[in-house]
């Protein structure tokens, strides 16, 4: 799946991918970026955490005429006298306007780096309620954020991904190089589609899925193996019929049928007989143990 | 400075990446003997040294630096090296003397819910100041290098962890984009952490925000076994950023045994002890 989503973001999609401290996502949105570009899209950064050289550094090689970095970087909260870009023009018509001010003929896609760090100085509800009016309003055709979940309750994080048409939760694979990357898509007709992909992105940023991911393996595996285990041994552990016929008729010492519980309970003439005349020190009552009660 | 390490970390005074940001940190622990290694790395390697020292005193720092061959007196003489000493410079916003010239640098303790500008402000300052010495016969430094110890006493100030985190942002910015130079800071967390929700302001979050700011982390712990005469802990250093040859993250381990003179770094299982 993750190759089909990274071919395009439907018009009105948010697409937010979800990363942590051991794993960065910012690699990811880099090819995401970097496919968007080579399909001639007009590609809008709204850079906070990364400043436009370090972003254009991992892009290498792709097609950056296209690519419109806002910077949003070296002043987010306005602490010089010009700031570019600040946390709090974060709203539907500061960015319609940032976004407008190249004009292209198509609607450009926005990438948002990072959430997080709008979600740091901006309140929950308003940042859910520019996304959705960017979303619905046609400057731009498709939204990609990055969010750092580890960064945020899992409230902030779940309203933002239940506003977002697909999430991509990236974490480490067991290999250096590898991440795991955990999908869900909703459609516009309503059905929501989950995935989980092992994936390596090569130096030129495209992605390359290795494999779907172990849990589906895993099962067939345990099939597999429910093989005959008496085979191929030294040593032979397999039963004739007439062997398997004595094994089924033995009576086994402890397993008691109903004629040999009663022979056993009741004695018969001529055995030991148990004769008990009860003792003082056996009557022994819990609720009066020196039995000096007067109840 | 620390010759293991440097080769750990593959720099040398001469040369060394820049615009690094290098976060140390510690849980249960205590990373400050890494702080001496990159203030008497870079002192030596000729940069202009801001230092934010906020728990403990020049004399500290001075006593230590002599011990690794770096004299700070000289290079604070010398305009190379800038020092804050938060708990001088905190003094004299606690009880506000007439004749105080201090810098305003430490003003949040006022007022910790304005934020640490007035801080940032210091160290721009601090890291901008570079080039004006140059006319008149001072020695020009290399690039401007930020070092913080430490950011967690910040929070026990009252400063909130978005604050910190808008800080370190800013520092960043200036001096690692802007100066290509580097910066570095320690951070401290207690406990086990994995603190889920609730707690919005503490330590562990100040963490995870630095972690993914950073470009290099160096995270000390005790030993997961426990206690040993012969080794102090273990490092786990985790680049984050690559340029060059694949970005994935790369993380490796060692322990450490901290002596009078130094600290020597070794892979796990291979203390002089054991060996």
């Amino acid at each position: 799946m993750l190759p089909e989503l990274l071919q395009g973001v439907d018009t009105g999609g948010l697409l937010v991918i979800q990363d942590s401290a051991s794993y960065s996502g910012r690699h990811l949105l880099q090819s995401f970026i970097n496919a968007a570009l080579n399909r001639e899209e007009a590609v809008h950064v709204l850079g906070f955490e990364v400043s436009e050289e370090e972003l254009k550094d991992g892009l290498r090689g792709s097609p950056v005429q296209r690519l419109h970095f806002h910077n949003a970087y070296t002043d987010p909260l306005g602490w010089t006298d010009n700031p570019a870009f600040t946390v709090h023009q974060f709203c539907l018509g500061e960015l319609t306007r940032l976004v407008k001010q190249t004009s292209h003929s198509k609607p450009a896609t926005l990438v948002i780096d990072s959430l997080s760090w709008i979600l740091r100085h901006v309140s929950t509800p308003d940042v859910c309620k520019t996304l959705q009016q960017l979303r619905k309003g046609g400057a731009v055709r498709s939204i990609i954020g990055l969010l750092h979940a580890d960064m945020h309750q899992r409230g902030t994080v779940g309203s933002v991904c239940h506003s977002a048409t697909s999430v991509i939760t990236v974490e480490p694979a067991m290999r250096g190089d590898e991440a795991v990357a955990k999908i869900t898509k909703r459609s516009k007709s309503g059905k929501v589609i989950q995935d989980e992909e092992i994936f390596r992105i090569k130096d030129d940023l495209t992605v390359v899925v290795q494999s779907k991911s172990s849990k589906g393996a895993k099962k067939a595996d345990s099939e597999e193996q429910e093989t005959d285990p008496t085979a191929n041994l030294t040593f032979n552990l397999r039963l004739s019929d007439t062997e398997r016929e004595t094994k089924q008729k033995l009576a086994l010492p402890f397993v008691f049928s109903k004629e040999k519980k009663t022979a056993l309970l009741h004695s018969g003439p001529g055995s030991g007989r148990i004769h008990y005349e009860p003792d003082a020190n056996d009557d022994y009552d819990q609720e009066d143990p020196d039995d000096d009660l007067d109840v | 400075m620390y010759t293991e390490l440097n080769s750990i970390l593959n720099t040398t005074p001469d040369s060394f990446t820049q615009g690094e940001f290098v976060l140390l940190s510690d849980r249960q622990s205590d990373a400050s003997f890494l702080i001496h290694h990159f203030l008497s790395l870079y002192l030596r390697a000729r940069c202009k040294v801001c230092f934010v020292g906020l728990v403990q005193s020049f004399n500290h720092y001075s006593a230590i630096s002599q011990r690794l061959g770096v004299s700070l007196t000289q290079a604070k003489e010398k305009g190379q090296l800038v020092f804050l000493e938060g708990q001088k410079e905190s003094l004299s916003v606690l009880i506000p003397q007439e004749n105080d010239t201090g810098s305003q640098a430490m003003d949040f303790l006022r007022d910790p819910s304005v934020g640490l500008k007035s801080l940032y402000e210091f160290v721009r300052s601090a890291v901008s100041s570079n080039g004006e010495g140059g006319g008149d016969g001072t020695e020009e430094w290399g690039p401007p290098v930020l070092l913080v110890d430490d950011l967690s006493v910040l929070l026990s100030l009252g400063v909130s962890a978005g604050a910190v985190l808008d800080f370190s942002h800013y520092c960043r910015a200036i001096v690692c984009s802007q100066l290509q130079g580097n910066v570095v800071m320690l951070v401290r967390c207690d406990g086990e952490g994995e603190e889920d929700e609730g707690d919005d302001e503490g330590s562990e979050r100040l963490m995870k925000g630095l972690t993914h700011q950073c470009s290099l982390t160096l995270h000390v712990q005790g030993l997961p076994t426990g206690y040993c005469r012969d080794i102090h802990g273990q490092v786990e250093v985790c680049w984050r950023r690559r340029q060059g040859d694949g970005q994935y993250t790369q993380k490796k381990l060692f322990q450490y045994k901290v002596h009078d003179k130094g600290a020597s770094f070794f892979a796990p299982g291979t203390s002089s002890a054991v060996l």
